[in-house]
């Protein structure tokens, strides 16, 4: 019994080592990727990897001087067999499960991105938190190979400012993985990406030297966002532009502007907006054609009083709020007219809600809605309410008049 | 007699003529203090007189022994070896075939002192000692119910031990108190040292690392378990008390619970579950996310951890392990030393092991935080027979995640879930409360309310235990 006992035992204790620890590997063993650069190279494609340098970003070690991160470049007909002919040259096993961001080139984005995504989607070791961009005019290449200073690793620095932009300024987009490949899906709307471009000396920002000046010599910096109709980007859309994409799609969380003072029209008044929301919404008018209007709702503070309005009149605040509700919809109108006129992509999705609303009407559209997006009237209707005007009153130039 | 015990120095024989008959005292030396009885005897008139007869003599010796309390008589030679090695002085007297065996004991008992391993900040500060009777008063003095009931035992074929179990009539479960009765006379033991010894035969389960007998050396304790129904096993020598039937989370009560606030005592009580976890889990958890799931990290956090491994030349696992078995060399230096030297025991522990192998680059920094939150977290219980219990299972669970990863580490945290709940105690379940849960219990498992909220709970309809 006690025989056959401890025989189960040891079989059963075997059992921990015989496994051979599948799927087992400790962390210095790993290549972790933590930006992926994707160009298009003859036939196939050409992979970027940037790889955290471990030695260099331990506390206590490092500061021998080495670059924070290895980048490794290969070429291949997909992006596995790229990443196979990577591991020839990266001493470690790679390892994509902590990608921050993924960075396509112009020029592949302009011939269209399904079949890059395909593989990204397709991983199951990717998660699908990390953000897309595009690099504005260049190669992806490139932009892996700028080092930032201030976060150590470029990657992550390119992580948290597409995050705190987005937040802070509403100018750029944060466009994850999952979210791309919705919008991709969807019927009547198109995606849209963050942009990302070079400032500086490109030869200049691959060296560690570019972490040891004061002022950098190249620094990573967002441009705008890239507007895509289906998987192909068409064109760019500058910082208004953009501004107004992401009112539309509802991804405002605070950003500034200005506005002409009313009354006293030599000086501007700027504004920070803490609160928005936008609702597109349709209705088919008499001839049976589609008419959107947009519901924008707005609060804002005052930040900066250029100008000698009396801000103790009740009718000043009126004023100001008239003015700002012109300015939002001048913008709007043109960032859309722009948008439609010049690209016939629409990254809003009118086309969607009237999906939504009148699917039957829809499918007159459906084959040539770009087209038809052209001609549709569209009207803005924003309500503005300001809020805060800060800690003092009256603005400092009216009391150096006095 | 000599012929039995042999020809020890310590056992005393003394003869002397009590009123002509020749008479025969015998006890053993600093066991028993025969000085009073003797006197007594020494100082009585009628047996200075000669020519007595040994039946005179016989009645008349039982008057001067009521000074000294007990006194047996005692035909049987093997009853009366038995009550002189407790501590009675014997008295022969020629011509007579029954024994006098006064009650003279006279053992040198510790005073009572504050418990060493139950530590409160508020609450009595009495502990038990090695004294069967003293331990049996102080738990009478708490509870004044004439409901309360000792029975004495004698266990141990060569130490012959004095042990009692002590149970409120009118609480107690008299299903277990059978069966703890039939444990207790079943056992064949030869010596009982400690009360452990017992404990080892009564539990149900030889094979299972969690402790289902409770113990205690605090009386105010032992009181406690008695009014809720449970039965508490004294053994003569030692101060820990045994208590039947043990339940998994009376493991994470503490005296002091009952001692501050109910709202700072439920916290605290939350706080000790959650030590059980850490205790438990963290060594291995870490090896899990480590070498097998290294996505489950957050970012930043990965990066920190990778910049610390670089250059570790061990596995997660080894690396673990070696600390690991460290620390349990260094806690059990540390006991066995005295005072004095333990604290530069720790000294070396501290700088040598923990600073010194981080500087070296054996053992990455975020290990030695892990181990010693571990080891910290197990001070944390106030049972130390569950930590050792925890102790052991870690080591298992260390070498499951290192094979199988999280994946591993949640079929065995399945498993002994199920050994849990198929554990009893003397036929108890041992999760009771829990699983199977009861409703009733609540108030004092996970949290303890306050009486007057029981009060209320009561009231409403809900029963008591």
């Amino acid at each position: 019994m006690i025989f056959r006992r401890s025989i189960l035992l040891l079989l059963i204790l075997s059992l921990l080592v015989l496994p051979g620890c599948w799927s087992r590997s400790e962390l210095n063993e790993l290549a972790v990727i933590v930006a992926l650069g994707i160009d298009k190279y003859e036939k196939g494609y050409m992979v970027t990897a940037q790889v955290v340098n471990p030695s260099e970003i331990g506390l206590q070690r490092g500061s021998v001087g080495a670059s924070p991160v290895i980048v490794y470049s290969a070429p291949g007909h997909t992006i596995p067999d790229a990443l196979q002919r990577i591991l020839s040259q990266a001493p470690r096993k790679l390892y994509l499960s902590h990608l921050r961001v993924l960075v396509f080139g112009e020029e592949i984005a302009r011939a269209g991105l399904s079949d890059v995504l395909d593989y990204i989607s397709r991983n199951s070791e990717l998660r699908t938190d990390f953000y897309l961009a595009v690099a504005q005019g260049t190669e992806a290449a490139d932009v892996l190979q700028v080092l930032t200073p201030f976060e150590h690793i470029p990657a992550n620095s390119l992580y948290s400012s597409i995050l705190i932009s987005n937040k802070q300024w509403a100018a750029t987009g944060k466009v994850t993985l999952q979210q791309f490949v919705t919008e991709l899906g969807r019927e009547g709307a198109n995606p849209i990406m963050s942009g990302v471009e070079i400032i500086g000396d490109k030869q200049q920002g691959q060296t560690v030297n570019n972490l040891h000046s004061v002022r950098p010599k190249a620094l990573l910096r967002h441009a705008g966002l890239a507007l895509f109709r289906g998987d192909k980007l068409v064109g760019w859309a500058d910082e208004t532009t953009s501004k107004s994409i992401n009112y539309l799609l509802k991804d405002v969380h605070t950003t500034v502007g200005y506005v002409k003072c009313p009354k006293h029209k030599d000086g501007i008044i700027g504004v920070s907006i803490n609160q928005s929301s936008a609702q597109i919404h349709v209705k088919i008018n008499k001839e049976g054609e589609p008419e959107f209007w947009v519901d924008f709702q707005i609060d804002a503070d005052l930040e900066a009083v250029q100008c000698a309005i009396d801000l103790t009149q009740e009718e000043s605040f009126r004023l100001i709020e008239i003015e700002l509700k012109d300015v939002m919809r001048s913008i709007t109108m043109r960032s859309i007219n722009t948008i439609r006129e010049k690209y016939s992509t629409d990254v809003f999705g009118f086309g969607e809600v009237l999906h939504r609303k009148y699917p039957k009407q829809w499918n007159k559209y459906r084959d040539h809605w770009p087209d038809k997006f052209r001609q549709v009237k569209i009207t803005i209707d924003p309500h503005v309410s300001l809020r805060r005007i800060g800690s003092i009153v009256q603005p400092l130039r009216r009391e150096v008049h006095e | 007699m000599k012929a039995l015990l042999g020809d020890s120095p310590d056992i005393v024989y003394r003869s002397a003529r009590l009123g002509g008959i020749e008479s025969w005292f015998i006890y053993v030396e600093g066991m028993a203090d025969p000085r009073p009885l003797l006197e007594a005897i020494h100082f009585d008139s009628m047996l200075v007189e000669d020519k007595l007869d040994p039946q005179q003599v016989y009645t008349h010796l039982k008057q001067p022994t009521i000074a000294s309390g007990y006194l047996s008589e005692q035909q049987e030679l093997r009853q009366v070896v038995h009550l002189l090695l407790t501590g009675f002085t014997v008295i022969f007297l020629e011509g007579m075939t029954s024994t006098l065996c006064v009650d003279t004991n006279n053992l040198k008992t510790r005073d009572v002192q504050e418990p060493a391993s139950e530590a409160v900040v508020r609450g009595p500060r009495e502990g038990f000692t090695e004294s069967l009777s003293d331990n049996l008063a102080l738990v009478r003095r708490r509870i004044k119910s004439p409901s309360v009931r000792v029975n004495a035992f004698t266990l141990g074929t060569a130490t012959r031990t004095d042990t009692a179990i002590m149970y409120l009539e009118d609480k107690v479960d008299h299903e277990v108190l059978k069966e703890l009765r039939r444990r207790l006379q079943q056992m064949k033991l030869e010596k009982v040292l400690e009360s452990n010894y017992i404990e080892e035969m009564i539990q149900d389960q030889q094979y299972s690392p969690f402790p289902t007998v409770c113990n205690s050396e605090r009386p105010d304790t032992i009181s406690a378990n008695l009014l809720e129904g449970r039965i508490a096993i004294f053994v003569d020598g030692t101060p820990f008390v045994l208590i039947v039937p043990a339940l998994f989370t009376q493991f994470f009560q503490s005296a002091e619970d009952y001692n501050q606030r109910g709202d700072f005592g439920s916290l605290v009580r939350l706080l000790r579950y959650f030590c059980f976890a850490i205790s438990l889990l963290t060594p291995s958890f870490f090896i899990a996310i480590t070498t097998f799931h290294q996505e489950m990290i957050p970012t930043n956090l990965l990066m920190s951890l990778i910049g610390q491994r670089e250059g570790i030349p061990f596995p997660a696992f080894v690396e673990a392990l070696v600390m690991e078995v460290t620390f349990e060399i260094l806690r059990e230096a540390g006991i066995r030393l005295p005072k004095s030297v333990g604290q530069s025991v720790s000294i070396v522990g501290t700088i040598v092991i923990g600073q010194a192998a981080v500087e070296a680059g054996f053992v990455s920094a975020a290990m030695v935080i892990v181990v010693a939150l571990t080891a910290i977290a197990n001070f944390a219980l106030p049972a130390f027979n569950l930590a050792i219990s925890i102790r052991l299972l870690r080591f298992g669970m260390m070498a499951i995640a290192a094979s199988f990863g999280l994946y591993g580490l949640i079929i065995a945290l399945i498993m002994l879930a199920l050994h849990l709940c198929q554990l009893e105690s003397l036929g108890v379940p041992y999760m009771t409360s829990l699983a199977p849960f009861r409703l009733k219990f609540q108030k004092d498992t996970l949290v303890r309310l306050t009486q007057p909220m029981v009060k209320r709970l009561q009231h409403k309809g809900g029963e008591d235990q």
